[in-house]
């Protein structure tokens, strides 16, 4: 597990850099909530709302290889950003428990005004 | 009963709010609520969203159209004393007329200044719960700045003589918060809001690209803390059943605002769909505007705190003498078992 996270930090980072330009990873992790939830986050630097919008399909396959290399199923992918601003500030693949399903994935809308909601699978 | 909820701020979120509150028929639900523009002042709370005035405009258009008023709260408890230099006041007058020209209906607010700045204009002028009106006194004190509603300190939430006693010392509309799930008495408060202040504003030196970041939020972290080890904490915070509104409503309070803007849509829907029927089955935590952690860590039973307003209606909030609270959160609290 260490190394894939090691190595999903790493290629996160080499693809973001190759699609948008200079993007700093500074730290990617993987965790477990006490709701249920699991998934993986990479914190992101120099990443901006309009970059995600445009590359939306790749950084989402990206996204998904590596939550998979690391265990977890992503049910929904999304960026969130700093509030009132257009930097992302971290990437997230979730498996989503019971709960967070209804309220996190279960509105039209995005749940909240500074998460981009990038892809929401469908309830097994 | 008149209920104002809360509103993200996104677009979206305000359309499937008044999809719900429409489907389901929910009368009850007359206004929303949302954060105003961080590049002109910070708030009292979490802002997740920088709403342009022509945002402002196109959503209160969209309220207007669904028989929604709509409420900008621009709440900050500290301002740094920028609104009492010139630059400080030009820029929050032009706001708000801006946001009057955007046929908002009305403004929060929490600096007692702003309150007679809004004097001058058509909307109603709401003093925020943050400005911590707790007495007749201090309600008077609002009034007589202009104030045409006030949402009272949720501290009083369970104090019924002096709930009344306001009802009784001011003409103008009074409010309670029905879910805020901070601690009651909170040595943090004024604090919280003060830092809340400052970080949602883009005016602050702590929003600038080069500037060290704050290394927690000390207040929300230790609040959190004090209520995992004391879950009686969680009991005594003055949130409001969805079947206790009547109580209020007995004394002549029928305005009841919903807390939470920060929240995801779904849970502020879900809230809206609870109060608007008076009636919740399940967590009560569920409902209440508390750091998360607290819902996965314990249940709060809502029927078995049946009958509980009437103890605190007339509680005289001595807690080491009275221990109600604490027998209480052993019939009606526990930890979630996974």
């Amino acid at each position: 597990m260490k190394e894939e996270i090691i190595e999903g930090r790493r290629r996160l980072e080499e693809e973001l850099r190759k699609l948008v330009g200079n993007i700093f990873v500074p730290e990617a992790k993987v965790f477990g909530m006490a709701c249920g939830c699991v998934g993986f986050a990479a914190d992101l630097r120099g990443l901006q709302s309009d970059a995600v919008e445009v590359f939306t399909e790749k950084i989402n396959a990206i996204l998904e290889e590596i939550s998979e290399s690391v265990g977890v199923k992503p049910e929904i992918i999304y960026a969130r950003k700093l509030p009132g601003s257009e930097e992302v500030v971290v990437l997230t693949t979730r498996d989503l428990c019971e709960r967070c399903r209804n309220e996190f994935a279960g509105s039209k809308a995005p749940p909240r005004p500074d998460i981009m909601m990038l892809k929401k699978k469908r309830r097994r | 009963m008149r209920l104002v909820v809360p509103h993200p701020g996104h677009f979206a979120a305000l359309k499937e709010i008044i999809e719900v509150k429409e489907a389901e028929g929910l009368n009850e639900v007359v206004e929303v609520y949302m954060a105003g523009s961080p590049e002109v002042m910070g708030s009292g709370r979490a802002t997740l969203h920088s709403a342009r005035i022509a945002d402002i405009k196109e959503q209160t258009a969209y309220a207007h159209q669904h028989d929604l008023k709509m409420n900008i709260v621009v709440n900050p408890s500290c301002l740094g004393g920028y609104h009492l230099t010139f630059e400080g006041y030009k820029l929050f007058k032009r706001y708000f007329e801006e946001l009057n020209k955007a046929d908002v209906d009305g403004v929060t607010v929490a600096e007692p200044y702003f309150i007679e700045l809004l004097r001058d204009f058509s909307m109603e002028t709401v003093v925020s719960c943050i400005a911590h009106v707790d007495s007749p006194q201090r309600a008077e004190f609002f009034e007589d700045l202009g104030a045409d509603t006030i949402a009272v300190d949720t501290n009083i939430n369970r104090n019924f003589a002096v709930l009344e006693a306001i009802t009784k010392a001011v003409n103008c509309d009074l409010k309670v918060l029905v879910n805020e799930g901070c601690l009651y008495k909170c040595p943090f408060r004024h604090a919280h809001f003060n830092l809340f202040s400052h970080i949602t504003s883009s005016r602050s030196s702590l929003m600038k690209a080069q500037s060290p970041n704050i290394f927690s939020d000390y207040y929300f972290d230790k609040c959190i803390s004090m209520r995992v080890r004391d879950p009686s904490q969680i009991i005594r915070s003055p949130w409001i059943r969805p079947e206790d509104m009547q109580e209020y409503e007995a004394i002549g309070i029928n305005h009841f605002k919903i807390s939470g803007r920060a929240n995801a849509v779904n849970w502020i829907i879900n809230c809206m769909v609870a109060y608007a029927r008076r009636s919740f089955n399940g967590n009560l935590l569920e409902l209440i505007d508390c750091p998360s952690e607290l819902r996965y860590t314990f249940h709060l039973d809502n029927e078995l705190l049946e009958g509980s307003i009437k103890q605190w209606k007339t509680c005289k909030k001595i807690c080491d003498e009275c221990r109600y609270c604490d027998e209480l959160t052993a019939k009606v609290l526990r930890v979630h078992e996974k």
